[in-house]
């Protein structure tokens, strides 16, 4: 027998995704701030570990959402937050980081004019920041393994929920979330397929590193918790595509997501149709608050040249996965890692991109 | 050591057969296992990290235990190398020394058709059969809970056998039910498999197993995959959590030939494969509620049978979990007569 409970913390409520239903073999995995269950398990092991005594400043570059979960966990432990950030961070983000007591640094604008973009500028300003403070502790989102090791409860759910699911897609960045989760999986379910979702100029699958207009998947730095090992397939969405697809699974059924989610949800719902047979779940990280002046908003998106074409119907599939092409494309990654899938590419012409890649690396 | 904690039972805990106290002896039953569905660490409900177990029930087999009684001898006789037997006598009979007509000493018989040291929980099964037997003769049935207590103590480790309404995930160090995940298993057929003929596995002398990292983060995961199993009567399921854990216990206490026995199981459309992780036997699944579930069976055991002597393994038996197999009758509990020991 077990009762229903009251969550002790506000950030309690944001650690179990809502699974819904969307096609009679999809599912999606419907999270408010998916980051908060990384930042979370991190804050409190540190904790019940000592390393976070009492004036222990919390530090870690981000712009986005892993930042609003360390702010939000911070709150709760009483601990100060300092986030190092690129000088273009959303203005609403920003107040409400502020809100929470954040302090948010940012890095200045020409720092996105040399290699490494800002991301490698916000690592240097990171560790300036450490040697300001007495004591800091920062979470490494991008190294931890406690980041993926975090989203066992997420496999714990998936399988509880819905028994053998055969695939599971979604967006990656840090690629904790990825390959925590289908790590996870894998434990009972050994043949389960991941497709990631990445988007052009992300150097996470082989892309060089180029301006990206898509947020909260892809990366400029090559994450050491991404194990590219776990992907089967990875397929690469640009902007126009995710926001198209955003605003279908909003129409379609009500679900009010974020961009990240919406480019999963395009490869999950052709990848889904495809194998009928295939019990498969998407990842949808976060919710649409964030990009209602954007994303939601038709002026800004015909403005920005984002309805000029209609959105495809499936991707073209690509033999060189270092070759940017079209608006939405994928790869057959085969569980490989980074370097075999470069040593297949390497005879390739034009493999530039790989080259740019490994240097990122 | 134990005598501190043998605790007098408190009259609500215990069902008492009105008429039958004081009677010349007392008799117990308990019934075999044919090792784990799952084994590891698991948080119970303080949240605290628990060596725990799924039991895989064996009907059919089962240890039947007398208890003649003494009131002058404060000893307990019972066969020489049962010490455990004896332990488990004592402890019951000063639970039950405030009992009007308590008996001070005595006999124990055991009469059992469990093998030995291969994973099937003789030992539980004896302790289990000779805690009832005492009770027994005190005219009393204890629940599960208390009589799991008492076997717990007087062999430091044990399985649940003794918990026989439902399916539980078991501090087997102590006693304890962490979860319990339902009634029933989902029916299933067991091709029951001895991966090591004559060798002998001694579970007290059996270190626990030092779990790593992603071993430990995988455990809470199969706990959830058993859940659903469980719950929905998922049989192919069960048998991903089963083969799971069997391989994590490769680490540990390794059967001779486990991937080839996965193999065969899969290609006659089995679930899956489960060990004993504190003994030689292996366990392939089946759904029961398969078409041609039974027909499936005895080809894959008609196959295993052939190469069994070449590549060492025995074949022990089938077995019905929650379903009855045609020629293989649940056994009588009190029916008890071969006699291995
Ligand atoms: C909104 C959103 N979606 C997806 C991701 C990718 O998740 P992960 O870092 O676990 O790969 C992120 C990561 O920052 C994100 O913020």
């Amino acid at each position: 027998m077990s009762i229903q409970t009251a969550f002790e913390e506000a950030t309690e409520t944001y650690q179990v995704p809502r699974l819904i239903r969307l096609a009679p073999n999809l599912y999606g995995a419907c999270f408010t701030l998916m980051k908060m269950i990384p930042a979370r398990f991190i804050l409190r092991r540190a904790e019940a570990q000592g390393l976070l005594p009492p004036h222990t400043v919390i530090v870690e570059t981000t712009s986005g959402t892993f930042g609003l979960a360390l702010a939000m966990q911070g709150v709760h432990m009483n601990r100060r937050v300092v986030l190092v950030s690129d000088p273009v961070i959303d203005e609403r983000l920003y107040r409400r980081l502020t809100d929470l007591g954040a302090v948010v640094d940012r890095v200045p604008a020409a720092a996105g004019a040399v290699p490494g973009g800002y991301q490698a500028a916000r690592l240097r300003r990171l560790a300036e920041v450490r040697t300001e403070h007495e004591s800091t502790f920062c979470p490494e989102q991008y190294s931890n393994p406690d980041n993926p090791r975090s989203y066992a409860t997420v496999a714990e759910l998936f399988l509880e929920c819905l028994g053998q699911i055969d695939c599971v897609v979604g967006p990656v960045g840090s690629g904790g979330s990825m390959c925590g989760t289908v790590g996870n999986l894998r434990t009972v379910l050994p043949e389960c397929r991941a497709i990631g979702v990445d988007t052009h100029g992300s150097v996470l699958f082989g892309h060089a590193d180029g301006h990206r207009e898509l947020r909260g998947l892809g990366m400029s730095l090559m994450p050491a918790n991404l194990d590219h090992r776990v992907f089967d397939q990875v397929h690469w969405c640009s902007a126009s595509a995710a926001y198209a697809a955003t605003r279908q699974l909003h129409r379609r059924h009500a679900l009010f997501m974020g961009p990240s989610g919406g480019a999963a949800y395009l490869a999950a719902r052709w990848s889904a149709a495809a194998n009928p047979n295939a019990l498969t779940v998407v990842m949808l990280p976060d919710e649409g608050y964030r990009y209602q002046d954007t994303v939601y908003d038709d002026n800004w998106l015909r403005g920005a040249g984002h309805l000029d074409q209609p959105l495809a119907s499936e991707p073209v599939r690509v033999s060189d996965p270092t070759r940017p092409s079209g608006s939405w494309t994928c790869f057959d990654w085969g569980r490989r890692s980074y370097a075999e899938v470069m040593a297949g590419v390497a005879g390739v012409a034009g493999a530039a991109g790989a080259a740019g890649a490994r240097e990122a690396r | 050591m134990v005598a501190v904690q043998v605790l007098s039972p408190a009259a609500d805990r215990c069902y008492h057969r009105a008429g039958q106290a004081g009677s010349e002896i007392g008799v117990g039953y308990a019934p075999a296992h044919h090792g784990e569905l799952l084994q590891g660490i698991f948080a119970d409900a303080a949240g605290q990290p628990r060596r725990a177990l799924v039991t895989l029930p064996q009907p059919g087999r089962g240890t039947r235990a007398t208890f003649y009684p003494s009131y002058s001898h404060s000893g307990v006789l019972g066969p020489p190398e049962q010490t455990l037997v004896r332990r488990a006598a004592m402890l019951a009979l000063r639970y039950f020394s405030t009992f009007p007509g308590a008996a001070k000493g005595g006999r124990v018989e055991i009469s059992s058709n469990v093998p030995t040291g291969i994973g099937m929980g003789s030992s539980t099964s004896d302790v289990t059969a000779t805690i009832r037997a005492v009770a027994d003769f005190h005219g009393v049935t204890l629940p599960a809970d208390e009589v799991a207590r008492l076997a717990v103590l007087a062999e430091c480790a044990s399985d649940s056998i003794m918990i026989d309404d439902r399916v539980v995930l078991f501090g087997h160090r102590d006693g304890t039910v962490l979860e319990t995940l339902g009634h029933r298993l989902p029916p299933m057929f067991v091709i029951s498999c001895d991966t090591e003929p004559g060798a002998r596995v001694d579970t007290l002398r059996l270190r626990p197993a030092d779990y790593d990292d992603a071993e430990l983060a995988g455990f809470g995961v199969l706990r959830a995959a058993l859940r659903r199993a469980v719950a929905l009567g998922d049989a192919a399921l069960l048998g991903r959590v089963a083969t799971a854990s069997a391989r994590i216990n490769e680490r540990y206490l390794p059967k001779p030939h486990l991937d080839r026995l996965l193999r065969a199981c899969l290609r006659h459309g089995g679930c899956g494969v489960q060990v004993a992780h504190s003994g030689t036997v292996a366990g392939l699944l089946f759904d029961a509620l398969a078409p041609d579930a039974e027909q499936r069976l005895r080809r894959c055991a008609a196959e295993l049978e052939f190469d069994a002597s070449r590549i060492g393994i025995a074949i022990t038996g089938l077995i019905g979990v929650s379903a009855s197999l045609a020629g293989h009758p649940a056994a009588d509990p009190h029916e008890v007569e071969v006699l291995v020991r």
